[in-house]
């Protein structure tokens, strides 16, 4: 026998065994699970033209600040003001388009809007990472206190300008202005296009009662026609294509480029990545900004999309983001977590929130007694993949 | 006699009141093996601290192949090609080989991406050199042993272009076996002959193994320094308990 080496030690694997042991294994088993389920317990209606539109909003909707809250994970630190920043960014948005640029400066538009709300935002993610950093406390403290801070901000500034906590009928601005549609416009329409035509290929020639039945009236929905034999749904809402950017974007930094190698540096040792020179603290309050980013998004679509806000947007947000981060296989203590995990993670909680609406029959409440489950089945499973990675310390 | 690579003269180092190196000298030659002794606390680590540019000394001064230097930080250290392989190794478990080894110092193409084949070779050859052929650069760090993170950590400070390797404590975590493939290791790189080797140990049959020049270190201070010739096993047992003689410690343990 030839001499034994340490390298030889180590196991070949199959493709099979290799896919088995990535960490977004559990969450993709998970989110099949769900949607066949949702499927089945909706008659299919969960998955018909409009269910999926809608439920691709929510997922949306959770997967931008899931996505910033993992970034951030990842390199160690966590942000709890991201609900209080949707809340923050939304009332800077409304009261402008309402109430004109600040200092008496004209009126707003929706481009000007956004632009000087993510200069805020951003700054105050600057702000929050450079504390983190510079003070060495607890993120999970500092951030605590923005919650509280940006919340009450917000809601001060809502009664000293506007009188109410409220804005609303702002007028429509994506009929007006390309930058309000691109963000609370629709999308893909194209997707919507092709299924209404693949929809009238299979209805053609069908004769309709004059009255239609329900069961009629589910299978056109299925078919994106509605009970007039018109198109139904015309495209996906605008934060979906800002979703895939967002995730795009994000897996693309954090698997294949330098900057991503620093984010996994930072969060797994701290002073190993110090010591062989990547500067740890730009990378972190980098990230309290991209986080900042990702809520200042979910709110310009929010704001655009519905042309209302109000002080309560974006309540419990940052827990529900840190949730689904974790669900999707990132580690709480840092250094380890998958893009692809997170965006499955978002679909499985994203679609178990809006089951309430496919399935009259169930309490709403279900929802939070599902997530409070999966979420510790998921701390669990990550655990005993840092385990397994880390040889068992 | 060759020109040092490193010289370290009258080095000093307070923490405020505390006094941690009291007037440190030291010379490193490159193709030797420079073992620096002592205890516990006697100002080890704090030494090759100051050498990394982790710290600042409080006075004296730190010259390079003849010229005076000063670093203000890690970064200012290495690009004068001191190379530090710390007691924790400054690796990332969950992280893969090839990540740790260009951690900091990634290889790039356009927009920032990293050149992961080239840099999955450059690992594997580096680590081939000085001694273990891992055939899975992709591998996380957390799975492999003591001796192998160490190789790693050795040999990422090579190829980043160290001239001086300071090596701390980098047996005292480990077996017997991984112990000598770590001294064997050690004996690759000296046997290259350009790199000088700062192997910071308290167990004397290593530094006696692999040792060219010996420094021992007491409660700061230099107590005793020379050649492997000129340090016979006797006084090197007496330096190691730091300065006492054997037989008083034997007398001094009877007595209780
Ligand atoms: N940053 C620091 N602040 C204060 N005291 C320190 C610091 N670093 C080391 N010391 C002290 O300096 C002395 C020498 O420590 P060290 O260099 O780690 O010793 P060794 O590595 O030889 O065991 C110890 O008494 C230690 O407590
Ligand atoms: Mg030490």
């Amino acid at each position: 026998m030839a001499e034994r080496s340490e390298a030889d030690r180590l196991k070949e694997e199959t493709w099979l065994q290799r896919l088995v042991r990535r960490p977004e294994i559990g969450a993709f088993i998970v989110m099949v699970v769900i949607i066949v389920a949702l499927a089945i317990a909706s008659d299919g209606k969960a998955f018909n033209a409009l269910g999926l539109k809608n439920n691709i909003k929510i997922i949306a909707q959770y997967g931008i600040i899931a996505l910033g809250a993992a970034a951030l994970m990842i390199a160690g630190e966590f942000d709890l003001s991201i609900g209080s920043m949707i809340g923050f960014a939304g009332m800077s948005m409304a009261l402008m388009l309402k109430w004109g640029l600040p200092f008496g400066l004209g009126e707003a538009t929706p481009f000007l809007a956004f632009i000087i709300t993510l200069a805020m935002t951003l700054t105050i993610g600057w702000i929050i990472g450079t504390i983190v950093v510079r003070s060495g406390l607890s993120s999970f403290i500092v951030t605590l206190a923005f919650l509280f801070f940006l919340r009450g901000t917000t809601e001060v500034s809502f009664r000293l300008i506007n009188q109410s906590t409220q804005v609303s009928g702002l007028p429509d601005y994506k009929e007006e202005s390309w930058f309000a549609n691109i963000l609370g416009g629709e999308v893909f329409g194209w997707f919507y296009d092709a299924w209404y035509w693949f929809g009238q290929k299979m209805v053609a020639g069908v004769e309709w009662p004059a009255r239609l039945t329900a069961d009629n009236i589910n299978y056109l929905a299925a078919l994106n026609i509605n009970r007039r034999l018109e198109q139904w749904v015309t495209g996906f809402d605008a934060r979906f294509m800002w979703f895939l950017i967002i995730a795009a974007v994000a897996y693309f930094v954090l698997s294949r480029t330098q900057l991503g190698n620093w984010i996994y540096a930072t969060g797994d040792n701290k002073e190993a990545a110090r010591a062989n020179g990547v500067p740890v603290n730009r990378v972190k309050v980098g990230l309290f900004m991209f986080t900042a980013f990702c809520a200042t998004m979910f709110a310009a679509c929010q704001v655009f999309d519905t042309n209302t806000s109000d002080a309560a947007k974006g309540n419990l947000m940052e827990l529900f983001a840190i949730a689904i981060a974790v669900v999707g296989g990132t580690l709480m203590t840092g250094g380890f977590g998958s893009i692809i995990g997170v965006v499955f993670g978002a679909i499985t909680v994203g679609l178990v929130a809006n089951a309430v609406f496919f399935i009259p029959e169930i309490d709403g409440a279900w929802f939070r007694v599902f997530l409070g489950s999966i979420l510790l089945a998921a701390v669990f499973a990550n655990e005993r993949i840092r385990k397994r990675i880390t040889g068992g310390i | 006699m060759a020109e040092p690579y490193l010289r370290v003269e009258n080095l000093t180092k307070q923490f405020g009141p505390f006094t941690a190196l009291g007037g440190v000298d030291l010379e490193v030659y490159p193709g030797e093996v420079h073992a620096l002794l002592g205890d516990n606390g006697a100002g080890k680590s704090t030494l090759i601290k100051t050498l990394a540019g982790v710290h600042q000394p409080t006075s004296g001064q730190i010259y390079i192949e003849g010229k005076p230097v000063s670093f203000r930080s890690p970064r200012d250290a290495s690009a004068a090609g001191i190379g530090t392989v710390y007691q924790d190794l400054a690796l990332n478990q969950l992280m893969s080989v090839t990540r740790n080894f260009f951690m900091g110092r990634e290889l790039k193409g356009p927009l920032g991406t990293l050149r992961m084949d080239e840099m999955n070779q450059i690992a594997h050859d580096e680590m081939l050199k000085i001694g273990i052929d891992f055939s899975d650069p992709t591998q996380a760090v957390g799975t492999m042993s003591g001796g192998q993170r160490q190789t790693l950590a050795i040999a990422r400070a090579i190829h980043f272009g160290a001239k001086v390797l300071i090596l701390d404590e980098p047996t005292s975590a480990l077996g017997q076996k991984q112990q000598m493939g770590v001294l064997k290791t050690i004996k690759r790189v000296r046997a290259r002959g350009d790199i000088a080797i700062i192997f910071i140990t308290h167990n004397e049959i290593h530094s006696r193994l692999v040792g060219d020049r010996f420094t021992f270190l007491a409660l700061g201070k230099v107590i005793g320094a020379g050649t492997s010739d000129q340090i016979g096993n006797d006084e090197m047992r007496r330096l190691m308990a730091g300065g006492a003689e054997m037989g008083d410690l034997e007398q001094e343990l009877a007595g209780i």
